[in-house]
């Protein structure tokens, strides 16, 4: 018996959704439904001035823009100079600081990638995002 | 004697030069969306984010297809294989590369720097022209594929 083109595209997209719906479980301890980053890793602008002298910020937006403007004793680390600008970051780091990586905004991706780098890289464990990005920085500074 | 007008009209016709190219092409298209998916479905937290950059559609959109769609890429590439389904294959991967495509036209227009994410991080490094070309190229296989099925069913 010959299925319709609409019959065959169904069964075909109900066929996909059983493994899917298996990976998703699997996955779910490092995905979160809510948020690109999970909560443990962001932080607020409140959050991070608590810390106090214990923080190191990185700025993970392009040169012309940290140049323009940063957050006070931020440390430039973009993705188009990673290995120039990262031993200057690790000379500035010790264990025990914590790392705050901010970008523009909260879209932006660029922290996110950054801070899994460090996680990864450079193995540094207390790395968070800055929520809201450089825009909250403002916004609470003003 | 019915039954055996019924038996001598059928005849097992060889397939033809042409035939076996268009398989060919089943093959290589197939190909290309199982590896796709596979790349995909390995790192879905990854294709997850590439699709978020479009900004176009919610975060949690994002994760469901990051989960979904490389597992349709995947048995559609396998219905053009092994014929099963094979229309209703060729319509979903047509529509997702063309979508695809839309999409990354778009985020360039937009000024967006993203990567397509259609092969997954191992296409990161690609430029637009270069997604362009794959995707338009990828498009033209699916519809001609599209177009001699319906004449093959009409002879």
């Amino acid at each position: 018996m010959k299925l319709s083109l609409t019959r065959q595209a169904l069964v075909l997209a109900a066929l996909s959704l059983l493994p899917a719906v298996g990976e998703a479980i699997y996955f779910r301890g490092k995905i979160s439904w809510q948020s690109p980053i999970p909560p443990s890793e962001m932080v607020s602008v409140d959050q991070a001035r608590a810390w106090g002298g214990n923080v190191i910020w990185v700025d993970a937006r392009p040169d012309a823009e940290f140049a323009r403007d940063h957050v006070p004793g931020a440390v430039s680390l973009n993705e188009d100079r990673w290995n120039e600008l990262l031993p200057q970051f690790l000379a500035a780091w010790s264990p025990g600081k914590k790392v705050v990586v901010y970008c523009s905004t909260e879209s932006c991706d660029l922290a996110r990638e950054a801070a899994e780098r460090l996680r990864k890289e450079a193995q540094i464990p207390e790395v968070f995002v800055l929520e809201g990005g450089w825009e909250a920085w403002l916004k609470k500074n003003r | 004697m019915r039954a055996v007008e019924n038996l001598s009209t059928i005849s097992y016709r060889p397939p033809t030069e042409r035939q076996f190219v268009w398989r060919i092409v089943d093959f290589v298209v197939a190909g290309i969306f199982i590896y796709a998916g596979a790349l995909k479905m390995l790192d879905p937290v990854q294709f997850a984010h590439d699709t978020k950059n479009y900004q176009i559609l919610p975060w949690t959109v994002s994760v469901a297809l990051a989960f979904y769609l490389p597992w349709l890429e995947m048995f559609c590439g396998f219905g053009l294989i092994f014929r099963f389904f094979y229309r209703g294959a060729i319509s979903i991967l047509t529509v997702l590369i063309a979508v695809f495509t839309l999409a990354t036209a778009a985020a360039k227009v937009r000024g967006l720097d993203i990567t397509c994410g259609c092969f997954g991080h191992a296409s990161q490094h690609w430029s637009f022209p270069a997604h362009l070309a794959t995707n338009l190229g990828i498009l033209a296989a699916l519809l001609a594929l599209w177009f001699s099925n319906r004449l093959a069913r009409r002879m």
